[in-house]
């Protein structure tokens, strides 16, 4: 499995997915510099607050299309080079799978880790209020990563399944936008899709007064029942994902 | 002789249609066995079986002495080598690169890598990236995966496909090379006749998905049974002679055909027709090619 995995990074050699990483937190940064960098020390109080508001919205807009992109690299490479009848003549398909997988998850546990990292900067340079809250900020991490393997799960079932990576990439877009629609919309909505589950696992709500449009920000219990749904679609989509893989003809 | 390939009324169904039928194939050890059948007779879904890249709808397959199944397919798979189709590559990555990945996976040494891009003749190009090889080092560069780990059974479906008249010569003369050098047995599958003529010492035909030949080269030359056709100034009245001392033969343009007959049975046959003033103008030995043979066993002209 080591060998099949370390493979994987082999394989995607030249193909550009460090620089899309590095743009997608090039853009996170640069909204994060000039989003602080104009707030006053009344907001500055809710720093905290506010990443954890909005970074979730910027993982629902960005990561399923860099989600999207990044497996369809890793499942590209071998439908154009047709590798997959020469691959499953020397490891087992499920194997294949897994590597491909574990490759892809930890590209997005870095890609959140680095985030997570930018926000206590932000929160260390720019000296919000009140202490780091660690424990918020964990969860935020690990649902965080929750998410986005579970969308990458999927995302890998389409590019495996499809040669034609327009199609996975297509349900990549369409999913950020459904993501991103359903946050504005009540909380079970963003239950029924994966893209929603940016917005089910915010633990910070936003309480807006429109006559003194004053925002104001407070913290939500952990939504246990999004948690299981999560899990429950993740395992779904790898049973089915891997059993289809295993059993494809070549 | 022992078998490295042996199937049993193998079958292999896709939806209604019978790609495959009750193939019982036999590859002997150690030499090159010619697979050939028209396009779409089931040559590649028979190699695909044998690799486990497609599952039998019934049937047995049997490798290096085992029954083949999806839990031991790989280990058994281990001694062998394939090229499917089309060259398999990474087309951003060099030719090095491709293979490290694949001896990695093999597990087997690197400088492995070496000795096989020598074999495939591929040495200068090695830091060359794939995408930019010709069709023809694509090829050798699938070929050279394969030879990773020196093999015992090699299986190549159509590796001379698309290539110019220079590949398929390079390409044809190593594969008729690897049992020798190398001790390898090679299953080779083709639609072109001459090409499977000039390399195999074994051969299957399968035509509609089944097999309707199976032996040495040789014996499927032995069955392109030679005739003589005689053409006289007379055929009608040598028909005559020719039936009276026991010869039936038939006319065939302007040629009688006799059956195969020894000089001497032939030199006393020419006699007769002299001895009846009827003038000899030619007498030719025919023989059926291998291509007749071929049309006569698959009931198709197609390309062979």
């Amino acid at each position: 499995m080591m060998r099949v995995f370390t493979m994987e990074f082999q394989k995607i050699k030249r193909k550009g997915i460090f620089t899309t990483i590095a743009i997608l937190l090039g853009v996170q940064c640069l909204w994060g510099l000039w989003s602080f960098g104009r707030m006053s020390g009344e907001k500055l109080a809710q720093g905290w607050f506010q990443c954890l508001y909005h970074f979730p919205i910027l993982n629902a807009i960005m990561m399923p299309v860099v989600i999207a992109v990044l497996v369809s690299r890793l499942c590209d490479v071998e439908h154009k080079g047709q590798t997959f009848k020469l691959l499953e003549t020397i490891i087992p398909a499920e194997t294949l799978f897994h590597a491909k997988y574990l490759c892809g998850v930890i590209h997005v546990t870095a890609i959140a880790l680095l985030q997570v990292f930018m926000i206590l900067a932000f929160g260390v340079i720019k000296g919000f209020g009140g202490p780091i809250p660690w424990d918020k900020i964990l969860f935020y991490l690990i649902s965080t990563i929750g998410v986005h393997v579970t969308i990458l799960l999927l995302q890998q079932v389409l590019s495996l399944h499809f040669a034609n990576q327009m199609v996975p990439l297509t349900v990549g877009l369409l999913g950020s936008l459904a993501g991103l629609f359903t946050m504005f919309l009540p909380k079970g909505v963003g239950k029924l899709l994966i893209w929603g589950y940016y917005g089910v696992m915010m633990r910070v709500g936003l309480n807006w007064d429109p006559s003194t449009r004053i925002s104001d920000f407070y913290y939500v219990p952990v939504d246990w029942l999004g948690v299981f749904l999560l899990a429950f679609m993740f395992a779904g989509i790898y049973v089915y994902g891997r059993r289809s893989f295993a059993r494809k003809e070549w | 002789m022992t078998d490295i390939i042996t199937t049993n009324a193998l079958c292999k169904k896709y939806g209604e249609a019978m790609s495959v039928k009750d193939l019982d194939l036999k590859v002997p050890r150690g030499v090159v066995y010619g697979f050939l059948g028209p396009n779409g007779a089931g040559k590649s879904t028979t190699m695909k079986m044998i690799l486990g890249l497609a599952k039998p709808t019934s049937g047995t397959i049997t490798v290096f002495g085992k029954e083949m199944n999806q839990r031991n397919r790989l280990t058994i798979l281990k001694e062998a080598g394939s090229l499917i189709e089309s060259p398999s590559y990474y087309a951003h990555l060099t030719g090095r690169e491709n293979l490290k990945i694949i001896s990695t996976l093999k597990g087997v040494e690197e400088e492995e890598i070496d000795r096989v891009l020598k074999i495939v003749r591929l040495e200068n190009q090695k830091d060359k990236k794939a995408g930019q090889y010709s069709l023809g080092m694509k090829q050798r560069l699938g070929l050279a995966g394969a030879l990773l780990g020196n093999p015992k059974l090699l299986i190549l479906d159509e590796p001379t496909n698309g290539l110019d008249p220079a590949g398929i010569q390079e390409m044809r003369e190593l594969i008729r090379a690897l049992p020798k050098a190398f001790g390898m047995t090679v299953m080779v599958s083709s639609h072109l006749l001459n090409e499977i003529e000039q390399m195999a010492d074994h051969i299957g035909v399968i035509s509609k998905g089944e097999l309707v030949f199976q032996d040495r080269l040789k014996v499927l030359h032995d069955k392109s049974k030679s005739s003589l056709a005689v053409r006289t100034l007379d055929n009608g009245t040598a028909k005559g002679v020719f039936e009276r001392h026991g010869i039936m033969c038939r006319e065939e343009g302007a040629f009688l055909l006799l059956p195969e007959l020894t000089d001497q049975e032939l030199s006393a046959h020419i006699f007769h027709l002299f001895h009846e003033t009827i003038g000899v103008v030619r007498v030719e030995e025919r023989k059926k090619t291998l291509e007749e043979i071929f049309i006569e066993l698959t009931g198709t002209a197609v390309s062979l």
